[in-house]
């Protein structure tokens, strides 16, 4: 009885979620009218089950690394630290073929290590690198593929606000998920270069040859951008280091690297009026996310009353699946959900139900923490609404950047996405392993 | 109108200055402990309930300039006359909750009130009412911020059909 409700809910909430409604009110609404179904028409008890949430939902100091590590990256983005850090790549790089787009992805990397959000990369990087490869003569869906694929990164390579929305929902360990994202990142990060390399040396029209720096810098300009590389480093050392070193919990690695970003931005010449600028629009994304977290934690207690992992676990026991089928459908909803709704939403909608059942199967939680995390961000790459692809279409200064040619250069991104994602599946130890410590 | 919008954004102004400040408390409090061995005092109780508090404080905000998360992959296919339905519906779901938000959260505010309910051990005693009062507020700010957008939308006055007008800080690139 329980279970079929949980169920007829979450039709209800795919079609609210279709017909436009607000994810979080669709959440909640449907969290109370489960509750109110099931408790035969109680209205007290649907009414308390929402308001309880909310107050208490995320009242724990863990949920205060959203907002915190939001500002942070919105710091550091205003900051202009990530051209920096792109002309440093840049000039390290010099003599492999297609430098400019590997360093796009060595700068999207270091960059992914202080923002929260691939939007802010692919933004960021849409400005400073496509406009560089398209001066050198670089194939434009290839440039294109390589600002869009490369953004990925930011939401595996901590710190992540899709890692701590996993963490938290799963009441996993902020921090030690945090850490199982970087040897995947790495890969992912070596995979995404390789390819561009093969791809280079193969058709050198994609990526003509040019071992001249960008620009001779003047002393003045090497001593700005030395600040902002450095800036970059230090920021990451604190935070990640500080996590690591089990020096910082997460929600204090947030705070320091907050300051560090403001000290960092107010050094590169932030003024009043970007600083607060920074802190708007930092509130304006988290809002919406930290509403979210408390409407998906309503939807996760209707779930539990109704026993619905237990009943969809049945469900899938009853059909017999291996558990390799079980994964494999798993993949296609999330790929399927990815063309729907952000990914913040796939996770709190599907892993409360996805993950309790992978565990049962055998899977570490963590390695499928980050396997289903690269797949919700391959979801940002593929046709219709790849949010990735809207992303750099918007911020490319360039009207014949269109989003046929965005989605084709990032379609062998998306695939050495998903051959992370195996990888880490196969081998969690990638994942684990360097986690060990927090655990 | 325009008087709940700018108050909306000075609610959210407030809060991102709070969460600015939470980072220095957590700063201090790292800094005392590692340095002196004295962390701040009520560092993590003031931290959880900065966290709700803050997070209702920006959801009028949010709901004004159209940032609150969901799909148009349907709705973007309709026409005008029923994507302004849709709108209207989506809307109305919101001010159903906050109200049922409101409703729900009171007796729990008033009680906390009346007894002095508060949490904690020892010496810092957090009184649980400020909390509960600013979420049952704030959820009333929310529905009233849904009802608005329905009023404005029929008035034609939306910007990009999704955002109230001087809801959002334009920038210049």
């Amino acid at each position: 009885m329980g279970g079929e409700i949980v169920i007829y809910m979450l039709g209800a909430l795919i079609v609210l979620i279709l017909l436009g409604a607000h994810i979080g009110v669709a959440l909640a609404l449907c969290s109370g009218v489960g509750v109110f179904i099931m408790f035969r028409g109680n209205t007290e008890a649907a009414v308390s089950l929402m308001s309880s949430t909310a107050y208490d939902a995320i009242r724990k100091d863990v949920f205060a690394v959203v907002p915190l590590f939001v500002l942070m990256g919105d710091f550091i983005w205003r900051s202009g630290a990530a051209g920096d850090l792109y002309r440093i790549c840049d000039r390290t790089l010099r003599r492999l073929p297609g430098r400019l787009a590997i360093a796009t992805i060595a700068g999207n990397t270091v960059f992914a290590a202080v923002t929260g959000v691939s939007i802010a990369s692919a933004a960021a990087f849409s400005r400073i690198a496509y406009p560089e490869m398209m001066k050198l003569g670089y194939n434009q869906t290839f440039a294109l593929g390589a600002v869009a694929g490369s953004a990925c990164l930011g939401m595996l390579i901590p710190p992540s606000v899709l890692l701590i929305v996993w963490a938290i929902l799963t009441e996993m360990s902020v921090g030690a998920l945090f850490i199982a994202g970087i040897v995947p990142g790495m890969i992912l990060a070596g995979l995404f270069a390789t390819y561009v390399i093969v791809a280079a040396i193969r058709n050198p029209a994609l990526a003509p040859t040019n071992d001249r720096p960008l620009v001779d810098p003047s002393p003045e300009e090497n001593r700005a951008e030395l600040i902002g590389g450095f800036g970059i480093l230090g920021l990451i050392l604190v935070v990640i280091g500080g996590i690591w070193a089990g020096f910082f919990s997460p929600t204090e690695a947030a705070a320091m690297g907050v300051l560090a970003a403001l000290v960092l931005g107010i050094v590169k010449g932030m003024r009043l009026g970007d600083i607060m600028e920074s802190m708007y629009q930092a509130g304006r994304t988290t809002a919406p996310i930290m509403f979210l977290l408390i409407t998906a934690q309503m939807y996760s207690r209707l779930i539990a009353l109704g026993g619905g992992v237990n009943y969809i676990q049945g469900l899938f026991d009853d059909s017999a699946l291996s558990p390799i089928m079980i994964i494999a459908l798993m993949t296609v909803i999330w790929l399927l959900l990815g063309m729907l709704v952000d990914s913040v939403s796939i996770i709190l909608l599907t892993v409360p139900i996805f993950a309790p059942i992978a565990i049962a199967l055998g899977y570490d939680p963590i390695a499928f923490a980050i396997y289903g995390i690269l797949i919700i961000e391959a979801g940002l790459l593929s046709p219709p609404f790849g949010l990735l692809v809207y992303t750099v279409r918007g911020a490319v200064p360039d009207k014949t950047a269109t989003l046929g040619k965005i989605f084709a250069g990032a379609f062998p991104y998306f695939l050495l996405i998903l051959v992370a994602a195996v990888i880490v599946l196969t081998f969690p130890a990638l994942a684990t392993w360097p986690a060990q410590a927090l655990l | 109108m325009t008087a709940q919008i700018r108050l909306a954004r000075f609610l959210h102004i407030v809060s991102a200055v709070w969460t600015l400040g939470l980072a220095l408390l957590v700063f201090a409090d790292v800094l005392g402990r590692e340095l002196f061995l004295s962390p701040v005092p009520g560092t993590k109780e003031l931290l959880q309930n900065s966290v709700v508090t803050i997070t209702f404080l920006q959801i009028p905000l949010a709901i004004y300039s159209g940032s609150m998360l969901r799909t148009s992959i349907l709705t973007d296919a309709m026409p005008a006359i029923v994507r302004r339905l849709l709108r209207t519906f989506a809307a109305l779901l919101g001010v159903s909750l906050f109200l049922a938000l409101m409703w729900g959260t009171w007796p729990s505010f008033w009680d906390a009130f009346r007894i002095g309910e508060y949490e904690g051990e020892g010496s810092l005693r957090v009184p649980t009412w400020p909390v509960r009062g600013a979420v049952f507020a704030m959820s009333g700010f929310a529905a009233l911020a849904y009802g608005a957008m329905i009023w404005l939308d029929w008035r034609g006055r939306l910007v990009d059909e999704q955002e109230a007008p001087g809801a959002l800080l334009r920038l210049e690139d």
